[in-house]
């Protein structure tokens, strides 16, 4: 009975971080239509496998991960996976140009435009949500040193290109923390 | 001038160095303005990227709390809270499947028997947020 409560508690846990579910939806497919429509599908997977939510475990690190692994299960059905997971950088766009909305870094945003589908959600996680890289590992199903490696890469590259800086010279590299293999 | 790389700076940005690392890596940013500038400049691309995805999240917000307003001419409801009352409807119907005891789908392509989870029963706390999570 008591874990029946338990997993009652899912359905207004999931509603009460909506917003939060949409983004990563949205930022996920790299657009809103897409994105609303992914997370329909999601939630009534996860609704109807709520008894795989397990005790200890955090209901947002839960729900991410059930969404972006639903997204891959589509992604394998699809007859072009490749082409599917890619974005429109107009559509994609619109995503930080709400109505009422002043926001305008069109260098950050056609930055994010051009990463991959993993990429983005590594970004969002971290930066985005404010996860630690062990929790942003196990929504993304990958070791946390890919995560790092991922979050070198992209934050390296988008702080060149913010302060127009020449890339770093390899031999400039006296100390590093991850072996070229972790790199993801 | 020391040379530190962008893995070590940016983990120290990220604040995944452990103390000792750290206050090494604070000793040099203090004596080299080069490297200290570098260290500038990841935060501020960080403090970008979140500025971005909080633009996001604030139109997802305004959407949700969105109230549909009755016009004379008719009903108007925005296409955002038809998909949001979509996703609703998603979570209701699945709800009144599980209780009238109908099964979903319960595996995802590729995957093998449904995952059995023993929950003991002896208390009911409530689902946690991750404590790092939106920040």
């Amino acid at each position: 009975m008591q874990a029946e409560d338990f997993h009652d508690s899912v359905r207004p846990g999931l509603i009460a971080m909506l917003p939060r579910l949409m983004r990563f939806a949205d930022v996920l497919v790299g657009a809103r239509d897409e994105g609303a429509g992914l997370l329909s599908r999601a939630l009534q997977l996860m609704l109807a496998e709520q008894h795989r939510y397990q005790r200890g475990t955090s209901l947002d690190v839960w729900a991410f991960a059930e969404i972006y692994r639903y997204w891959l299960s589509e992604l394998r059905d699809h007859a072009e996976p490749v082409a599917q997971a890619r974005i429109d950088e107009t559509r994609f766009g619109e995503l930080f140009y709400a109505k009422g909305n002043d926001y305008v870094d069109a260098s950050v945003v056609a930055f994010l435009g051009s990463l991959s589908a993993p990429q983005r959600l590594t970004v969002l996680l971290v930066y985005g949500e404010g996860f630690e890289y062990e929790d942003a590992s196990r929504i993304l199903d990958v070791p946390p040193e890919t995560i790092a490696a991922r979050l070198i890469r992209i934050s390296a590259v988008l702080a060149d290109r913010l302060n127009a800086r020449p890339p770093a010279q390899a031999a400039a590299t006296v100390e590093t923390l991850y072996p070229e293999g972790l790199r993801g | 001038m020391t040379e530190l790389s962008d893995e070590l700076l940016i983990a120290y940005v990220d604040g995944q160095l452990a103390r000792k690392q750290t206050r090494a890596v604070e000793g040099i940013l203090d004596q080299d303005d080069v490297l200290a500038a570098r260290v500038d400049a990841l935060k501020h691309a960080h403090a970008r990227l979140e500025a971005a995805f909080e633009a996001i999240l604030a139109g997802e917000e305004m959407d949700i709390s969105e109230v549909p307003v009755p016009q004379d001419d008719g009903i108007f409801v925005s296409w955002r809270t038809i998909k949001i009352a979509t996703a609703g409807l998603g979570l209701a119907v699945a709800a009144a499947l599980a209780v009238a005891g109908y099964g979903w789908p319960l595996k995802l392509p590729g995957q093998g028997a449904e995952v059995q989870i023993d929950v003991p029963a002896q208390t009911a706390p409530q689902p946690q947020t991750s404590t790092g999570a939106n920040r």
